[in-house]
């Protein structure tokens, strides 16, 4: 197990140097520089120019790529063009309203997807089961920046229950952290819900058409302790895989209910740096975040031996 | 108050009006336009001329300091003037300047090799690089490259511990600030801070109307036109034009390449264009929305008729095919950069090519971001090779007023399209020596120029109101800027 690990840990760092290499090469590739974005759109091509040299964005590639790639081996993935400022300070300012909103959004779709597919599953056909299947539908078809607007409408502007945007930290009490993200966390977690019930349903269902389902039936056991400890520790693996995929594609849903929400986190972030072609900040939170989905990975994998002790590394 | 993603801090580096309005809070001006756009002596106290009229005499007023604690000496005004020599707005005084010193802590001279009539408004000018007033030691560099720190001597202070690169910038009143005793006027006259703390939050436009709405904000620099019928219908909320003036849109051709080197292909998008068509796209409200028939903008001292005479509003498609014609065009490409993440700009490149290609014109819309587009409308290479024929941007009316700073008036050959005309070029070369009564006679043959060579073809103007609550009063009405003296919350 340690040997598996270790060598996923070594496959991370390879990972994140590949994206590295793929990013730079990609963001000087494509059209567009940070000194034009940073002159504005009436500067002359002659201050443009001047700010390019400043950059040191007139180097050729292969020596800005060694530049770069050197202060990444020290540990220095770059300063931001536009902030100046280191690019994981940038980072630690950001992470903590979008780790927050993940969290919660994982915590609130895992507990419902859960549960909402198991009962699906027990009563395939059923209210809840048609309920689930349109909800899913709906879930999976309705962009979350839809949602979100509705939410804002209804639960803000309209009830005045909840805000519309903006993020208190938790340094400034559990309560109105919690309130903040009631609506992004919601808007951001229907599509997951759908998701992880779909396959909760998917699995379960096998696993309750399974002999030793009928033989725990006609030994009596309730229906509760049929569902929670025997179907769905052995349909957990799908699960499992799903609540992974969930995590990785959180971040692009993230970037979204950033905006919407007005959320000061690490999706909005890159976009803003996206826009401005800050090379550096784009690069470093790249890296960072495919060394993430690795982990995330490794996690789930680990997570398998859990829950199925025929499984081992 | 939403508006607060700002990519570059410094004044000198970016004509961005996010920036400028950064600038004007934190730092301070030498001479300031009033609400008329007349220059008024600002951090000046008193000054003079030489009889020969080649000599300024420059006097800070008194009480003037720095938010780190340093009072602003004659030393920062010169250093800060030499930095802004490197711009295109000190250009002009530079090119005319035989030396800018310091007398004493408080005093300074410029000493012109021939009289400039327009000194003082070109260090007042508005219009792209504002003369902010920095510390001599960020003054000192290039404006290549941009300073980092945040110490002016403006009326707000820059919070750096709450500010949070890309979502929030925070400003807090110096108390130390002392205020000019006239009353507040444009950017000149007594810039009082009546409100405790400023936060701009850079939130998007859809959020910023709803959290206005719920009073979580203020105030909304850019509401959407879709939501203005939301904002007026809410008796909290007031719309309000609070520039005076709005986004001038144009359409600029490529003057090197095939059919935009023929001046009758360029006519022919003059007489082709209906502004209230185009203007359309960007604002289906009517009331926001205005023609303009001057180079010099629609609301500019200098804003006239000449040589649009047969101007009703556009839209005459036989006169451009008739047009396109003479110019000998035979189905060439006719590429228009489109930037898919401005949206006006966007939309009104897909209209100009729809309107092109029902006239026979074999127009491509060539799509990228905004970034994409500054890069390669700097390609003078043809169209085959990665060049371009059209891109649409925007400027401020308040620019056209100022064809020496505003490069995009130039036709010497440089600006981006470059347009080159002898005639144009001598005329407007004599605009920094006259009065300004014979600038405006000026402004006329300039215009003739203009509108007969078809430079650059003006879409029409985009007025942009503000929306606020109603318990925010007190903003200062200018053009394309946003001061954030005076206001106050009740």
């Amino acid at each position: 197990m340690g040997t598996y690990i270790l060598r996923r840990l070594i496959s991370a760092v390879a990972v994140m140097m590949v994206v590295g290499i793929f990013v730079f090469l990609l963001l000087r590739l494509a059209p567009g520089d940070p000194a034009t974005m940073m002159a504005g759109d009436m500067a002359t091509q002659q201050m443009i120019d001047g700010i390019r040299e400043q950059l040191g964005l007139n180097e050729p590639l292969p020596t800005q790529f060694v530049h770069w790639a050197l202060g990444v081996l020290s540990g220095n993935i770059g300063n931001s063009i536009f902030a100046g400022q280191p690019v994981l300070q940038l980072i630690s300012q950001r992470v903590e309203p979008t780790i927050s909103l993940s969290v919660l959004t994982t915590i609130l779709s895992v507990a419902i997807g859960i549960v909402f597919g198991t009962f699906a599953a027990w009563r395939a056909g059923g209210f809840v089961d048609r309920t689930l299947t349109a909800f899913s539908a709906l879930g999976y078809s309705v962009p979350v920046f839809v949602t979100s607007y509705f939410l804002v409408y209804a639960f803000a502007i309209k009830a005045r229950w909840l805000p519309v945007q903006g993020y208190v930290s938790i340094d400034h009490g559990f309560g109105p952290w919690f309130v903040q993200l009631i609506l992004p966390t919601v808007a951001l977690s229907l599509s997951y819900i759908a998701f992880i019930a779909r396959i909760t349903r998917a699995s379960m269902l096998e696993v309750l058409s399974e002999d030793y389902m009928r033989t725990a039936a006609a030994k009596g056991a309730s229906t509760y302790s049929m569902l929670f400890h025997h179907a769905l520790k052995n349909a957990s693996a799908p699960i499992l895989t799903a609540i992974g995929i969930s995590l990785a594609y959180l971040i692009g849903g993230v970037v979204i209910t950033e905006t919407v929400f007005n959320i000061p986190g690490v999706g909005r972030l890159v976009v803003d740096a996206i826009n401005n072609r800050d090379y550096p900040v784009i690069q470093g939170v790249l890296i960072l975040v495919s060394g993430l989905y690795v982990l995330i990975n490794l996690a789930v994998d680990l997570a398998y031996t859990l829950v199925d002790p025929r499984i081992r590394y | 108050m939403a508006g607060g993603n700002i990519s570059n801090f410094d004044p000198y580096t970016t004509t961005s009006y996010t920036t400028v309005d950064h600038g004007l809070a934190i730092y301070d001006t030498l001479f300031a336009l009033d609400s008329n756009l007349a220059p008024q002596p600002q951090m000046v106290g008193k000054w003079g001329i030489s009889d020969d009229k080649t000599t300024y005499t420059f006097e800070l007023r008194d009480g003037l300091g720095f938010h780190d604690g340093s009072p602003v000496t004659a030393a920062d005004c010169v250093a800060s003037i030499r930095r802004w020599f490197e711009t295109s707005g000190g250009q002009l005084v530079k090119a005319r300047a035989k030396d800018v010193s310091k007398k004493d802590d408080k005093t300074f001279t410029i000493t012109l090799r021939e009289p400039l009539e327009l000194l003082v408004d070109q260090m007042a000018e508005s219009v792209d690089y504002l003369l902010f007033v920095m510390r001599e030691k960020d003054a000192d560099r290039p404006p290549t490259e941009a300073v980092k720190t945040h110490f002016g001597s403006g009326p707000y202070k820059f919070n750096q511990d709450l500010f949070r690169p890309g979502a929030r910038i925070v400003y807090d009143p110096n108390e130390k600030y002392v205020p000019r005793k006239e009353p507040p006027s444009g950017l000149a006259g007594g810039k009082i801070v009546r409100i405790d703390r400023v936060i701009k939050e850079a939130i998007s436009e859809q959020t910023a109307v709803s959290a206005l709405e719920a009073g979580e904000i203020d105030f909304v620099a850019l509401p959407p036109a879709n939501l203005l019928p939301v904002i007026e219908s809410n008796s909290n909320l007031v719309l309000e034009d609070l520039h005076k003036s709005g986004d001038d849109y144009l359409l600029r051709m490529n003057w090197l390449h095939k059919p935009f080197d023929n001046v009758k292909a360029r006519q022919a998008v003059l007489h082709l264009i209906d502004q209230e068509a185009f203007l359309r796209v960007i604002n289906p409200d009517s009331r926001y929305n205005r023609p303009i028939i001057s180079l010099f903008g629609a609301n500019t001292p200098y804003t006239r008729d000449t040589s649009t005479g047969w101007y009703k509003k556009g839209g005459d498609s036989e006169k451009a095919k008739q047009l396109f014609r003479e110019a000998g065009y035979s189905g060439e490409k006719v590429v228009i950069l489109q930037p898919t993440d401005w949206l006006p700009g966007s939309n009104l490149a897909q209209l100009l090519a729809a309107t092109l290609s029902k006239i026979g014109i074999n127009a491509e819309l060539a799509p990228s971001s905004w970034a994409g587009l500054s890069a390669r409308r700097s390609k003078k290479n043809a169209v085959e090779d990665g060049g371009w024929n059209i891109y649409i941007t925007s400027v401020s009316d308040l620019s056209c007023g100022y064809p020496l700073s505003s490069a995009w008036m130039s036709m010497n050959g440089e600006y981006y399209g470059w347009p080159k005309n002898d005639e144009y070029e001598t005329l407007r070369a004599q605009w920094a020596n006259v009065t300004f009564e014979e600038r405006k006679t000026l402004a006329s043959k300039m215009q003739q120029i203009w509108w007969d060579t078809a430079s650059s073809v003006f879409l029409g103007q985009s007025i942009q109101p503000i929306a606020r609550r109603k318990t925010l009063t007190g903003l200062i009405s200018f053009p394309a800027l946003l001061p954030l003296w005076n206001m106050q919350k009740s």
